[in-house]
Order: structure tokens, then C-alpha cells, then sequence
């Protein structure tokens, strides 16, 4: 209760001084999701009713400005009838909160919202999930906020059953880096729905980070690498199938890979007195009950990754030259001569590339934009390698094979420590 | 004594004598002032490399493009000395026509008022052309790095253009700044500009036509939607 809580519009802290105190918290960021959040906010309700109906638990719904009528679908979508979906009627109604936020526009603002509501209410247990999820069921809810409240845990993690294309900027960069820089192995780092204690909340609200990029689009590995250097107990639950409403086909992945890496960039940058200390990783201890799900299969065009992928070690020498490591650039210049059918880009390699560029960032020695960008033709000619490499692998030949990468990254890690030091007295 | 040669003589040895006094504290402190230049600049060129070392501008340089600028142009100095050496030499110039004016010649006072009213002039078209050339190197890399990542065809191509267009641009108006035949240097900016976009559009619509059909094609017509088609969701 001791947080500055001024960055909430005043009708919300009204409504929350009026509500005075509760369990539990459900955040749903929003915007523009009107085709979806009604699903959303049904199986959050159903989820509640159905594994919390002694706790007084509130919705927040924190939009950032639709024009579809987002807010107005999730303050009209109800289940109605409980005894359709539920053995039992709830104790207690869900009480719904449909609030604008202010600040940068972006996830980031809309969950430090849902975190400051946390913090008044005085919450024990938080969840936040997405609004364009289609796959979310009312398990979700026991499974993000059961750890918290019956085991002690700070902060639960997403485990989903993907398609094994499915997710590739989190599976060759995020989750890999992530693992050996803090040691602790996080599968979705950036999975988006997550569950924590209201601890955890006050503890989001005291870092100053909602004027960055932390507000607008660097929230979950935020979240995800707070909670691990900032000591909390940390888990992992098993959710099933993620699937969400379909992205717009529009948004550029150079954009998207840029946004993502310079969040994890950035981070290595603030906490690497821990990163520097941590030599193993330490197994996250796992909730549900994991089973196979049936995905729908993903069509991906690898001749036109390799084929960008040649086009930037044609074109970007200019740029890798000033990131790279000479043998590492001689390296990746001798993969463009590959038959695309049987394009390879070896996994120790993909991770020298990736720490280059960590330490390329950190030493500013191009404009960071311009750097992160440059790694798009990299990381299609990686992805285009695994893609290949596991045509005919099953769901755990593929895990596997992320699984090795994951110990490359591990291994390759005193490479990072020794350049990252280098550049104190100028990038060598 | 009175004889007129010697008379002639004395006086103008006396006029002579008499001009030269007239000069000498003039050139004292004409002297005075260079001196006082060299020390000023020196200081100024030692405080601002120091200042520039601090700021790690060699660096910012290098990330601008403007180390491998100079290197390509066989400047063997870094930025740093660069910047320090220049700026040494202009105040040692300022010095130098103020020392000028100490002699209080009139011709030579009217070069130096010139001089202190374009000086302006010549700073701001070196403003103009830094900025124009960090900016077309800057541009045209963010070009270059968005053509490959779109897979478009001839990326290089694409960034030269840019970073032609704006060196060319920045050029005129450093030019203007400089009121160096304004009319003519508009006119021939305009000429160059319109015959570039000409060419560009001759090249691209005869050179290109099957590129243009094909990009065509692909904005109004449904043509193989699954070609290129990719599901893959990154994140």
C-alpha cells in the first residue's frame, strides 16, 4: 500500500478504495481484441468460480484505447448461467474492473496498471493472461494462481504445447539466453500469460522502468528475468495449446526481432553482476499435467530465409564486420555457399553470433537499431537451419535438438564474459 | 646643410622614419595578437581533445561512418585531432585578421569585415554538409538493412540512391548558404534532381518492365497468394 499509485486514472482508485481488499487479481491487457476477450474474460470468470470461489477475486481489463469495443465486450461477457459450466455456483461474483491506462501506450503500462490495482487491493496472487487467446480454458486460472497461493511460489511461468516452427525468435534466442545468463531454465520466457504473488506485484512497482521500452513492448522478459534476479521462487506451469487470434500478417519481423532482443539486451545490461556470477542452471520445477495436442500444421518458405540470409552476407559485411568477430564472420560467410536444400547453420556458431551482438549492443559500436536489425538475415538463415534440421523430427526429437543449443549457449557463455569485459577498455 | 638634395633627403627619410613609427606599435600588436592566437588555439586544441577523448567522440565517429569516411579519403588523423586541429586553425585565422586589423589598412580592414561577415556563412555550410553526410550514411544504411530484410531486389542499389539524393541535397544547400551563384546552383539542383527521378523511372519502367509487371501484378492480382507464403509465428 505504500506505492505511488498516482499513475492510475482517479476513477480506478476510487473504485478500488471503495472495493477496499482482496485475493486475488486477473489483469487482461487490451486493445483492439473485441473478437476474442469475451472468450477471454468467460473462462477467467469460469476459472475463478471454479477453483477459488471462497477468495474475492477482481478482473481488471487495462485498455489501451480500442476502437472495436473491447471494453464494452468485456464488461458484457458473462457465462450467465454457472451451473452450465460449473458443479458448484461461486461464493463470491468476480468483480469487473474495465479501466483505460495511462503512460506509453503498450502491454508494459497496461500490466504496471493491473499491478498498482494489486497493490491497493493488497492482492496474494496475481494472473495476467492475454486477450487474444483462443485456447485459454478455466484450468489456466488454477494452474497461474495455485503455485502462488498453495505452494509458496512467487512467480509461475507458461508452459504451452507448440508446434515445433511455432515460436522461433523464443527458441533460438530468448529462451537459450535467458537459461545460461541467469541459469535458470524458463521454457517461455516471453509466453505472455504468467501468475505471481502480490510480493512480486509491489516489487514490479518499485523498479523505474515504465518510461523505457519496458512499457511498450519489453513486459514479459521483464517480468520473467526480474522475478529470477530479484531472488523470488520461481515455477513453470503446464497450460496445453496456445493458440491466438491470427497477428497482423502485416507486422514486420525485423521489427519484432528487434524489439525482442534489445528487451534482453537491455537486461544484461542492468543485471550483469548476476549474469556474471551464474555458471549452471538449476531445473524450475514444473505444475500440471502435461499431454500431446493435436496442432495445426505451419507452412514456412525456407528458400526465401536463405535466400535473405545470403542477401545479408552480401550486403551487411559493412555492418557485421564492426559486430562480429573476425573467424565468427569468416564463418557465416562461408554458409552462403550452401545448396539451400541442405543449408546448415551450426548451433555453436548461431551462439557466438548471438553474443557478438550482446556485446556489439553493450559497446554501442553501431547504432543499435541499425546492429539489431543486421541480425535478421542471421537469425532467418538460423531458423531456416532448424526448420531443415528437424523436418521429420516428433515434438521431443525437437526438444532435444533446443535442448543442445540451450547447452551451447551454457558452454560458449566465458566467450561472452571475456568480450563483455574487453569492452571496458575499448571493444576489441 | 641647405642645399635642396639634402633638404629632399632629410625629409623623406623623415616621412619614412615617421610612417615607420606610425606602423611599428601597429605591427607590436599585430605580433602581440598572433601570439596571443597561438596560445588560445593551442589551449582551445588541448582542452577539446580532452574533452572529445572523454566523450569517446572517435567512437560516435566511427559509428556515423565518418572514420571510414576520412580513411577513404587518406586523412590519416582520427576525428579527434581532426576536430582539435581545425579548430586550433580557426581561431588562429580569427586571430590573424584581427592582428591585420591592428595595422589599420584600409583595404585590409575591408577583407577582414567581409571575412567576419561570411565567416558565419562558412560555418554553417560545414554545419550543413556534416549533417547531410551523417544523415546520408545513416539513411542509407537503415535502407540497405531494410531492403535485405525485405528480400528486394539490387538492396545496394536502393541505399545508393538514398544516400545520393540526400549528399546531393545537403551539397546545394551548403552552396546557398554560401551564396555561391544561388541561381545557378538552384537551377542545376533542380536539373540534377529531375533527371535522376527521370532516369530512375525511364530505367525502372524499360529496364525493369518485367519487374514492374511482376511487383504489379502482386499489388492487384492474385497471384500464387501461397508463394511466398510463411505461418511461421516467431514469437
Amino acid at each position: 500500500m505504500s506505492q505511488d499509485t498516482s499513475f492510475m486514472p482517479p476513477d480506478l482508485q476510487h473504485e478500488l478504495a471503495v472495493l477496499g481488499s482482496a485475493d486475488i487479481v486477473v489483469g487482461i491487457p487490451s486493445y483492439n481484441n473485441a473478437r476474442t476477450i469475451g472468450h477471454v474474460v468467460k473462462a477467467v470468470q469460469a476459472g475463478l468460480g471454479k477453483y477459488f470461489p471462497e477468495l474475492h477475486a477482481v478482473l481488471v481489463n487495462s485498455d489501451g484505447g480500442s476502437t472495436d469495443g473491447t471494453p464494452a465486450v468485456a464488461r458484457e461477457a458473462s457465462i450467465g448461467d454457472y451451473r452450465t459450466v460449473l458443479a458448484a455456483h461461486p461464493l463470491r461474483p468476480v468483480h469487473r474492473i474495465t479501466t483505460p491506462y495511462h503512460g506509453l501506450p503498450g502491454k508494459g503500462s497496461a500490466l504496471r496498471t493491473v499491478f498498482g490495482a494489486a497493490s491497493l487491493l493488497g492482492v496474494r496472487a496475481c494472473a495476467v493472461v492475454d486477450s487474444d487467446l483462443r485456447s485459454i480454458t478455466p484450468e489456466w486460472i488454477d494452474l497461474l494462481l495455485s503455485p502462488v497461493l498453495k505452494e509458496g511460489f512467487d512467480f509461475v511461468a507458461p508452459l504451452y504445447k507448440r508446434h515445433k516452427y511455432d515460436g522461433t525468435i523464443t527458441n533460438s534466442i530468448v529462451y537459450p539466453l535467458t537459461r545460461a545468463l541467469y541459469g535458470r531454465p524458463v521454457r517461455q520466457p516471453i509466453g505472455g500469460d504468467f501468475g505471481f504473488s502480490g510480493r512480486l506485484a509491489e516489487h514490479y512497482l518499485t523498479h523505474d522502468v515504465w518510461s523505457s521500452d519496458v512499457a511498450r513492448f519489453g513486459i514479459d522478459i521483464w517480468m520473467t528475468t526480474t522475478a529470477i534476479t530479484g531472488g523470488f521462487r520461481v515455477c513453470q506451469s503446464f497450460l496445453g495449446a496456445k493458440l491466438h487470434d491470427v497477428k497482423d500478417p502485416g507486422v514486420d519481423l525485423s521489427a519484432m526481432l528487434t524489439q525482442v532482443v534489445s528487451s534482453v539486451f537491455a537486461l544484461m545490461e542492468a543485471h550483469e553482476p548476476q549474469w556474471r556470477q551464474v555458471r549452471e542452471s538449476t531445473p524450475v520445477p514444473v505444475f500440471g499435467f502435461e499431454y500431446s495436442v493435436g496442432l495445426e500444421s505451419i507452412q514456412v518458405n525456407v528458400e526465401r530465409m536463405v535466400q535473405i540470409f545470403c542477401s545479408g552476407v552480401r550486403e551487411l559485411g559493412e555492418v557485421w564486420e564492426r559486430c562480429l568477430q573476425p573467424d565468427t564472420l569468416e564463418e557465416v560467410h562461408s554458409l552462403a555457399g550452401q545448396a539451400p536444400a541442405g543449408f546448415r547453420f551450426p548451433a555453436p556458431l548461431w551462439a557466438r553470433v548471438v553474443y557478438d551482438f550482446a556485446v556489439a549492443h553493450h559497446a554501442r559500436v553501431v547504432n543499435r537499431d541499425h546492429l539489431l536489425r543486421s541480425l535478421t538475415p542471421l537469425y532467418l538463415g538460423r531458423t531456416a537451419s532448424f526448420v531443415l534440421e528437424t523436418s521429420n523430427a516428433d515434438a521431443g526429437e525437437v526438444e532435444g535438438i533446443i535442448e543442445d543449443l540451450c547447452h551451447e549457449f551454457e558452454t560458449s557463455k566465458p566467450y561472452l564474459i571475456e568480450r563483455w569485459h574487453a569492452t571496458r577498455g575499448g571493444l576489441s | 646643410m641647405n642645399d635642396p638634395f639634402t633638404t629632399r633627403l632629410l625629409r623623406a627619410l623623415d616621412v619614412f622614419f615617421e610612417a615607420v613609427m606610425r606602423f611599428l606599435p601597429g605591427l607590436l600588436a599585430a605580433l602581440l595578437i598572433i601570439a596571443l592566437g597561438l596560445v588560445i588555439g593551442w589551449l582551445l586544441k588541448v582542452i577539446v581533445r580532452r574533452l572529445l577523448l572523454l566523450a569517446r567522440f572517435d567512437r560516435l565517429c566511427d559509428s556515423w561512418g565518418v572514420s571510414q569516411a576520412l580513411a577513404r579519403a587518406d586523412v590519416r588523423v582520427t576525428p579527434t585531432a581532426l576536430a582539435a586541429t581545425s579548430l586550433f586553425w580557426v581561431v588562429l585565422a580569427s586571430f590573424a585578421m584581427a592582428a591585420l586589423a591592428a595595422l589599420e589598412v584600409t583595404a585590409v580592414d575591408q577583407l577582414i569585415s567581409s571575412f567576419f561577415l561570411y565567416l558565419p556563412r562558412v560555418l554553417a555550410a560545414l554545419a550543413i554538409l556534416l549533417a547531410g553526410f551523417v544523415m546520408s550514411n545513416f539513411l542509407a544504411r537503415a535502407t540497405l538493412l531494410a531492403a535485405v530484410n525485405a528480400n528486394a531486389p539490387s538492396p545496394r542499389a536502393i541505399s545508393l540512391v538514398v544516400k545520393l539524393l540526400i549528399a546531393i541535397l545537403s551539397f546545394a544547400m551548403a552552396l546557398e548558404q554560401l551564396q555561391i551563384a544561388k541561381n545557378i546552383v538552384l537551377a542545376a539542383f533542380v536539373i540534377t534532381f529531375g533527371a535522376v527521378m527521370l532516369s530512375l523511372a525511364i530505367a525502372f519502367g524499360a529496364g525493369g518492365r518485367d519487374v514492374a509487371r511482376r511487383v504489379l501484378e502482386r499489388q492487384f492480382k492474385d497471384v500464387d497468394p501461397d508463394k511466398d507464403r510463411d505461418d511461421l509465428s516467431h514469437l
